[in-house]
């Protein structure tokens, strides 16, 4: 069984600019759900978005923000575990649904000035932090989960003590807008697995933690138990309970653990019609008898959908809310849809004065790639 | 104790080599463009970009010559095969052209059937779905290192246990896009795909070994992914950078001879380091004997990377 100790931990949102400010306003119901910031909003029919507010002028938006906010999120995480950033020889995962679209997007129609070297994020981590072992995985919604489960592979195969796994995407104008070209009506905010949720909106965001092979006398945030990783071979949009559930299982496998053992699930919860039911429905089928144990939450209804970026959010909100003992609310969840019915949601308020020890993090991408995690407090 | 991790399986589809010993030999210049339809057929090619259906085309004659898939499907089971797949310009053509008709049409001039073409990971779960691969499925956009990333990274989750066996696809598709990104230049407008299995899965099916793979090393200076890979074996062939062997320090690997894609095949990109396993096999194939240093990167890169492919006797 693996037990590797997390020992730092970054992150960046619409909502925050830190991990405590992450943590604190997903606590205190705030969203940052706002009017497009950097799109002409003319263009589409979807108004809302949930956006980090770092342009220099409203409308005006500007190249490499995702690798801005990454370098953000790694910089916090690499400080908190004491490791200085001289990451050179240090293996740096990132995982993305986007890359550096959105500056090939601006190069394409504004000329702003981007060469192949900037789709990728190594360019800009061997500038700002020597780092040299450097890979960019573009898996979809899954891919710092995924990142996170190859990270894992390292450390377990004798390759490197430390690994520092990253997620990062910010919006990009093409997939905003065919995101909401397939929803009827165009989504005005996300209210994950609510009977009246109108489907996904994109958000910003970065998150990096630092795993370790042991943690050297230091106290670590908690531990990685396991990760599974698969993919339905179903379809390129539309997830599949099986191919979830089974996710779920192996992920129950590896962390040595069975589903009664946990106290908290942080749900990929989407918002969309298919997400939802689909997580939904495997969720049931795996916990069955003890569907009612676990408290469950979507953080999505505030951060909004952050891709590539909200596997690795779900795990750093989950230990801190497994430390804290306080998880945050669904915003937005009223009416849940019958195969959620029968969960501990959290909403409203933010549950508190909770005792949990192992946490549950989901995270599906488009072509039905799947990653569960298994994270265990460190108490 | 790690598994020995070998080759079983390649497929090449550039422009004027659609073999791996064709590509070893040096792709025909002037040739004609891949037509996937061709191998594939047209079925389930509308609404796939280029970059998809090369993919498709590479899937398909790898894991025939591998011998994983017959008349009804794959031969193993389908959660015993994952996908890597390598590219970086991939769906940088649905990513403008819907940005162009957002622009000038709003939203509603866009066709939902671009959704998924937008996500750059639909290489890698495309082929998952049409061949029903149920492993880990990891799209890798890494630069110039993307493809021999791609390989480590099928090594990596073989060694964990993950998986038996990875179709690792190295595509780039050629457009108006690409050239601009590039200055001018085409790119390979095609790829390679190689089937990275653990050796004892190849003799319990009775698979073939094409190649064995070595070390792996991803490093900022030419010079030390060099030193480091020493230790799988001393190169008789080392496989450089297109266009990059001049740029090379005349001094590495004295007396090797270093072979490349000719500047004419174009930019091999995300594609390149599974040419180089590509090429490896088909110059194995072909007699060749002792270990292949394949790299990618180079000092104008953000790192290195290097890998050591030995002839099949090796395992």
């Amino acid at each position: 069984m693996i037990s590797r100790p997390i020992v730092g931990m970054g992150a960046v949102a619409s909502i925050g600019t830190d991990v405590d400010e992450v943590f604190d306003s997903l606590c205190a119901g705030r969203t940052g759900h706002h009017e497009l910031r950097g799109f002409d909003s003319t263009r589409f029919r979807a108004k809302y978005a949930y956006e980090v507010d770092d342009r220099p002028a409203p409308g005006q938006d500007v190249p490499a923000r995702a690798t801005r906010l990454l370098t953000e999120a790694i910089a916090q995480a690499v400080a908190d575990a004491g490791i200085g950033e001289d990451l050179s020889g240090i293996p740096v995962l990132i995982g993305t649904g986007l890359r550096e679209l959105r500056s090939a997007e601006l190069w394409w129609r504004e000329g702003t000035p981007f060469t192949d070297a900037g789709l990728h994020f190594g360019t800009a981590l061997r500038e700002r932090f020597g780092a040299d072992v450097t890979h960019t995985f573009s898996n979809a919604c899954s891919a710092s989960l995924y990142a996170l489960a190859l990270g894992s592979d390292l450390l377990e195969q004798g390759e490197t003590d430390t690994v520092i796994v990253a997620g990062v995407d910010v919006l990009t104008e093409s997939m905003f807008g065919l995101l909401e070209r397939v929803h009827p009506v165009a989504p005005d905010r996300v209210r994950p697995f609510d009977r009246n949720r109108t489907g996904v909106l994109m958000g910003d965001g970065a998150g990096a933690v630092v795993l370790r092979r042991e943690d050297g006398g230091r106290k670590a945030h908690g531990r990685l138990r396991g990760v599974a990783v698969n993919c339905d071979a179903y379809h390129v949009t539309a997830p599949h309970p099986e191919g979830i559930a089974e996710a779920m299982r192996t992920a129950y496998g590896l962390a040595g653990i069975k589903p009664a053992d946990v106290d908290l699930v942080m749900t990929h919860g989407t918002g969309t019609l298919l997400n939802d039911e689909a997580e939904a429905t495997a969720l049931a089928e795996v916990f069955g008898a003890d569907a009612g144990r676990p408290l469950l939450t979507a953080v999505k209804s505030m951060t909004g959908h952050t891709s590539g970026a909200s596997g690795l959010l779900n795990l750093i909100v989950g230990l801190r809310a497994m430390n804290e003992g306080r998880v945050p609310p669904t915003v937005g969840l009223e009416d849940p849809v019958d195969e959620a019915a029968k969960f501990r949601w959290v909403t409203g308020e933010a549950a508190t004065d909770q005792s949990m020890r192992v946490a549950q993090l989901n995270a599906f991408g488009f072509g039905g790639i799947n990653a569960v995690a298994i994270v265990e407090a460190d108490k | 104790m790690s598994a020995t991790i070998v080759v079983s399986g390649a497929a090449v589809l550039v422009p004027g080599a659609d073999s791996a010993r064709a590509l070893a030999a040096g792709p025909e210049s002037g040739a004609a463009a891949v037509d996937p339809a061709a191998i594939v057929g047209k079925k389930g090619l509308r609404y796939k970009d280029r970059a998809t259906q090369l993919g498709y085309a590479l899937a398909a004659r790898a894991l025939a010559d591998a011998g994983l898939v017959g008349e009804e499907g794959t031969t193993v089971p389908a959660s015993s095969i994952g996908v890597v797949a390598s590219s970086n310009y991939g769906n940088l053509d649905t990513v403008t052209r819907a940005l162009d008709t957002i622009r000038e049409e709003t939203v509603n001039g866009t066709s939902p059937m671009d959704l998924p073409n937008a996500s750059s990971n639909v290489i890698a779960s495309s082929v998952a779905i049409r061949f029903g691969l149920r492993g880990p499925n990891l799209m890798v956009c890494n630069g110039p290192t993307s493809g021999l990333d791609a390989v480590h990274w099928a090594i990596t989750m073989i060694q964990a246990g993950r998986v038996d066996r990875v179709l690792v696809l190295g595509v780039e598709p050629d457009n108006e896009v690409v050239r601009k990104l590039t200055g001018g230049r085409p790119s390979v407008d095609g790829g390679a795909a190689i089937v990275v299995e653990r050796a004892e899965a190849v003799q319990e099916r009775s698979g073939t070994v094409k190649a064995v793979l070595g070390g792996y090393v991803r490093t900022a200076a030419v010079r030390d992914v060099l030193d480091r890979l020493a230790a799988s074996g001393q190169p008789a062939r080392w496989e450089v950078p297109g266009g990059a062997a001049a740029a090379l320090d005349a001094e590495l690997l004295p007396g090797v001879p270093r072979v490349g894609l000719p500047e004419s095949a174009g930019e091999p990109s995300g594609a390149l380091g599974v040419l180089q396993c590509a090429a490896a096999v088909g110059w194995f194939e072909d007699g060749g004997a002792g270990a292949v240093y394949a790299l990618a990167g180079g000092e104008s890169a953000d790192a290195s990377a290097g890998l050591v492919l030995l002839a099949p006797g090796a395992a």
